[in-house]
């Protein structure tokens, strides 16, 4: 089970109407249960329209993504019903104006479970699960959406989405638009999430001290291809990160700037900022 | 929705680009003029053959302008058939006696159920839809087994085929010219075209300037907003809102999902505008200069004497039939 990408090629249409990258003989497998992934990628590199066959928005040119064991190609097949299949796999959109569209946050949260046929009580007690989930109390229940702060509205759009109770969670650039706490704050919430419900969540991003301090695996996109596939150890390590467009996580820059400047030999390799100042403290007290 | 051109620009170099729009709308709306006071059908052809001729002259691919008739062919189709069965002047030339009976209704529905499943399958739609109309009809007219419910005769016309062929022609030329204005002039000079072409108007409070600032906000903001329908419709997907699966009750709730945040978008976004113009100094109704003056050069005058000749020709035909 899960989400496996055979050989996946995708080309817009000659003219359409937004740039967006092509993607080009995409394969690699996403399990259904315990996994922490970061789809990173320079602007442009097709990350989006990756994102956007896990739950089968779009269908691949060549190739087939099989979501759930059913096998999405090129053409609509009448025997799937794609509305189920996105179900399992949740999307979550960058900005949550695409989304909101009730008067009230429950009204709003309860819209896709009432899509899927969920009782209405049953759905507003999933509204105050999900609600608590994403760090909001039940006050917000009966708020306007469209009053709430931009990091607010996020999560009540994470919300709907986790109102849908899907196995695989991904997220399109949750943190762009949040201040340094905001985006850890909801980096935990993912964190806690995943480690409550077991679920695997993939996240969009271009932070890479997020990427490195909270995910178990990266995807890196670089003109349409898939070019790294492994754990951000290995990446930050190992892999030729100019050439991705991609660059360090501001914590190892930092040490190595230390290093180079006063000739130490701090492991530059720490995930937080926390972990960055003890080691600075120890080579101090050295 | 994704595939919606706004506008039929097509870049090219022909002679017709490089006219004043203010220029070719007017000749436009006068060759129109001339087009209505043309009384038979040999004129007719003869003016259809000067709009070929324009389009070769203008290196206008003839394939594009009949894409362009595409969507209209159905208004094409209807007129035609309208004409002929329903004008009864001149003499009978077919009378068919057509029946409706409990028979041919019952055989009737069957090709009609037999039609949609072939339709399913999506290869041949035009095909399967002329030999269903033409089923239809050898039903009517052949199957007369009592007991009847009610029989009508079927008349065509003289003036009827004359009529239909003559409003057809008139409709393909009118179409064609204005594809013509619109394939080798872009939006942004057709409005300010618009604009100075309106500008007298000023005198009964009429504010060209404002009018075609509309028309080109509105026209630049088509494919944002189509882009940003799509990013929502994909949202609401996610949310198990599938626009193309569903019955009745759910699409209502489907399209409010997204008309809503839409609105909500446009009216950010046009508030973003009116923050930008403001912001580079843009005042309501003040006079601006512009990139791209219009200038009205002999190629304008060449065009205005032959449209009005054209215009005057189709005057003295008119007085002397």
């Amino acid at each position: 089970m899960g989400i496996r990408f055979r050989e996946v090629s995708y080309h817009y249409p000659q003219n359409h109407l937004q740039f967006h990258q092509a993607i080009e003989k995409i394969s690699f497998q996403v399990s259904a249960k315990g996994e922490f992934i970061a789809l990173v990628g320079h602007t442009g590199s097709g990350k989006s329209t990756l994102a956007q066959h896990m739950n089968a928005l779009i269908f691949p040119t060549e190739g087939s993504v099989e979501i759930f064991g059913h096998s999405v190609t090129r053409k609509r097949n009448r025997k799937i019903r794609y509305n189920d299949l996105r179900k399992h796999v949740g999307l979550v959109f960058q900005f949550p104006e695409y989304q909101l569209f009730e008067e009230t946050v429950e009204k709003d949260i309860i819209f896709g479970p009432l899509n899927y046929k969920v009782p209405l009580d049953e759905a507003k007690t999933i509204a105050l699960k999900t609600l608590a989930q994403v760090g909001l109390d039940e006050s917000y229940l009966n708020r306007n959406p469209f009053n709430l702060s931009g990091g607010e509205k996020k999560r009540v759009s994470i919300a709907g989405i986790l109102a849908l109770d899907p196995d695989i969670l991904v997220l399109d650039e949750p943190t762009s638009g949040l201040d340094p706490e905001g985006k850890r704050v909801l980096m935990d919430l993912f964190q806690s999430i995943q480690f409550e419900t077991d679920k695997t969540i993939v996240i969009i991003t271009h932070d890479m001290d997020l990427v490195y301090q909270y995910t178990s695996r990266v995807l890196v996109m670089n003109q349409g291809k898939l070019v790294f596939d492994g754990t951000p150890e290995k990446l930050f390590r190992t892999a030729p990160l100019t050439e991705y467009q991609l660059s360090m996580p501001e914590t190892i820059k930092v040490l190595q700037a230390i290093n180079e400047r006063l000739g130490l030999s701090i492991d530059i390799y720490q995930k937080t900022a926390e972990a960055a100042i003890q080691a600075i403290k120890e080579a101090v007290r050295q | 929705m994704k595939n919606i051109v706004i506008g039929q620009y097509v870049p090219g170099d022909g002679f017709l680009y490089r006219l004043d729009p203010r220029t070719k709308l007017i000749a436009v709306i006068i060759l129109m003029v001339a087009v209505f006071l043309l009384e038979t059908i040999i004129e007719l052809v003869v003016a259809f053959g000067l709009v070929i001729l324009l389009l070769i002259a203008g290196k206008i691919s003839i394939v594009r302008v009949a894409k362009g008739l595409k969507p209209l062919f159905v208004l094409l189709l209807f007129t035609f058939f309208f004409q002929i069965l329903f004008n009864k002047e001149g003499t009978l030339l077919v009378e068919e006696i057509l029946s409706l009976n409990p028979a041919n209704l019952g055989l009737g529905l069957l090709l009609t159920v037999l039609w949609r499943l072939l339709a399913r399958f999506g290869k041949f739609k035009t095909i399967l839809l002329f030999l269903w109309i033409a089923g239809i009809y050898c039903l009517l007219r052949y199957v007369a087994i009592a007991p009847q419910w009610t029989t009508f005769s079927l008349q065509i016309h003289e003036k009827g085929i004359e009529m239909s062929v003559f409003v057809v022609i008139r409709l393909l030329i009118i179409i064609s010219l204005s594809t013509i204005m619109t394939l080798t002039t872009k939006p942004t000079d057709l409005t300010q075209g618009l604009e100075k072409l309106m500008r007298p108007l000023k005198v009964i409070g009429i504010k060209s300037d404002d009018f075609a600032l509309i028309i080109s906000i509105s026209l630049r903001y088509i494919p944002t907003i189509l882009d940003e329908a799509n990013k929502i419709m994909a949202a609401q997907a996610s949310r198990g809102a599938d626009f193309s699966e569903g019955g009745l009750k759910e699409k209502i709730k489907q399209v409010i999902s997204l008309l809503v945040p839409m609105f909500i978008i446009a009216f950010k976004r046009s508030e973003e505008l009116a923050d930008a113009m403001e912001s580079r100094n843009f005042v309501p109704g003040k006079k601006r200069t512009r990139i791209h003056e219009l200038s009205f050069g002999w190629k304008d005058a060449v065009t205005s004497v032959v449209i009005l000749l054209c215009l005057a020709a189709s005057i003295t035909l008119k007085v002397i039939g």
